[in-house]
């Protein structure tokens, strides 16, 4: 598992030994299979037959007594997604009976769980906007949050067609725009659905990140208008990226987090998501600072740069900016999140 | 959400129970721009009249808990719950797992309550259900005409046979 050779896991020496699969204690709580259980009791179908609300009810108590978080979240996602559904079931298939090989492929999905596998991998698929995408560790889920980010971007793109009085009737964006850290491909992806005539670049440092977006993009079947590329943009030059010449918007949610608060997140990513894909530096900012000094020889003038960032960098970023006013980018807006958080920021160049 | 269920809710759902999730964060929710494509695509939706929603007026939950949120959390609740302030109507929705698409059916379906609420039977609410009830209770009536009429040709087929 790839989280025992991780380096910062090694350093991180409190955790629990559970973390890693197969290794380490037993599970704390028995776990009877579905069968003894049912055997002592009649299920809601009748005698023997096991329903989905069964299976639901079952395997929720099994991750509340195994201390997994949101039990009957995965126990709902799980269920719901043998039987072909995404949150829920209508009461029809809630009260049917499973067949053994549905009550098989819960068991198996739900032992997955059991070692605090995120939701996400253990169904291999998640959704983000409209898309269903692959997901696969250790490549980074994307989060809730970050649906805004594109949002934005697809807002600010027809904002700028709107404002051109250029020609009539009104223009529809075609903006070529490069994302870094493209992860599982969900901000890529969703901007070439978004933004019909859009073109993208993206970049990952990790292989696994990149096969993944090339393999969520051909599902799509948009691998004809993004480029995907295996590259660590601490080690890229401008003229790498210029491929489409100069480009309208940079989009990143890149690692943010301090590393200081690395330790204290939940096992489900420390043991299976990419730390590289979290872990900002000292100050959070080691990977924003990197993208905002490229920026300017990338963009075209009053082209933006969006970001997703830790609630604490607006102000860091600005102050940052302010101190390197030879790179000509302004910080223009501050977006809050579903939460109310201050998340994304939206940088732009000025003209010279 | 239940159709069938459209009327009993508009006027139950005003006593609203605490959830029983944990960890739950009322935000007054100043929301930022990406919402407003939110509240456009409730408005454009079907050729229904509808009575438009503010964001102002209404009360957004999320079960995210107090945590960083971010990177820093993997949570998969994506349930959201919408209240409207006047009319107290609280709308729930986990009908998908994308939190933005859950964010904009929650609105649609509020949109359809409090229509109702404050129209009655002058919603286009009222109305689209009335007429689809009325088709079908249409559809019944025939089908029942139909097995009527096989039944009786039946029964002369074999009067016919004697």
């Amino acid at each position: 598992m790839r989280c025992l050779t991780h380096p910062l896991l090694r350093k991180l020496l409190s955790l629990p030994a559970q973390c890693v699969p197969g290794l380490g204690t037993p599970r704390k709580g028995a776990v009877l299979s579905p069968k003894q259980l049912f055997l002592r009791q009649s299920c809601s179908a009748g005698p023997g037959l096991v329903t989905a609300t069964d299976m639901v009810n079952y395997w929720q108590k099994v991750f509340e007594t195994n201390g997994i978080p949101e039990a009957r979240e995965s126990s709902q996602y799980i269920v719901s997604f043998v039987l072909g559904a995404k949150t829920s079931l209508d009461s029809k298939s809630l009260h049917t009976p499973l067949t053994a090989l549905q009550q098989e492929q819960i068991q198996q999905l739900s032992h997955k769980r059991l070692q605090r596998m995120p939701v996400q991998y253990v169904l291999g698929e998640w959704d983000f906007q409209e898309l269903t995408l692959q997901m696969r560790p250790p490549v980074f889920i994307p989060r809730p949050e970050t649906e805004d980010l594109v949002s934005l971007v697809v807002e600010e793109e027809l904002q700028k067609c709107e404002n051109s009085a250029l020609c009539f009737p009104v223009p529809v964006p075609h903006p070529v725009i490069l994302e870094i850290g493209c992860g599982s491909g969900a901000i890529a992806l969703s901007l070439l659905c978004k933004l019909p005539q859009s073109r993208v670049i993206a970049m990952d440092k990790e292989e696994a990140a990149v096969d993944l977006t090339r393999e969520n993009a051909h599902r799509l079947q948009l691998q004809e208008r993004i480029h995907i590329i295996h590259q660590d943009i601490s080690h890229s030059s401008a003229k790498q990226l210029l491929l489409w010449g100069p480009i309208d918007v940079i989009v990143s949610n890149p690692p943010y987090v301090f590393h200081e608060d690395m330790a204290s997140l939940d096992e489900e990513i420390l043991c299976y998501e990419d730390l590289d894909a979290l872990d900002g530096g000292d100050d959070g900012m080691r990977v924003i600072k990197t993208i905002l000094a490229l920026a300017p020889s990338l963009l075209k003038v009053s082209g933006s740069v969006f970001l997703e960032v830790d609630p604490r960098h607006p102000d860091m970023v600005e102050h940052w900016l302010q101190a390197h006013p030879e790179l000509l980018l302004t910080l223009h807006a501050i977006h809050k999140d579903f939460c109310g958080k201050p998340r994304f920021l939206h940088i732009q160049k000025q003209s010279s | 959400m239940n159709v069938p269920g459209l009327f009993h809710f508009a006027f139950s759902l005003r006593a609203v129970q605490a959830p029983p999730w944990a960890g739950w964060v009322l935000r007054k929710q100043q929301l930022s721009l990406p919402s407003l494509p939110l509240l456009q695509a409730a408005r454009k939706r079907n050729s229904l009249n509808l009575l438009e929603l503010s964001e102002a007026e209404l009360e957004e939950q999320f079960v995210r808990g107090d945590g960083p949120g971010g990177q820093a959390t993997n949570k998969t609740n994506n349930c959201v719950v919408l209240k409207h302030i006047p009319s107290g109507i609280v709308v729930k929705c986990h009908q998908t797992r994308s939190v933005e698409k859950n964010r904009k059916i929650a609105r649609e379906i509020l949109q359809e309550k409090v229509d109702l609420f404050y129209k009655g039977e002058d919603s286009d609410v009222f109305k689209e259900k009335k007429t689809s009830e009325k088709q079908k209770q249409e559809k019944k009536r025939r089908a029942k005409e139909n097995l009527e009429r096989k039944k009786l040709f039946k029964e002369m087929q074999q009067l016919d046979k004697e």
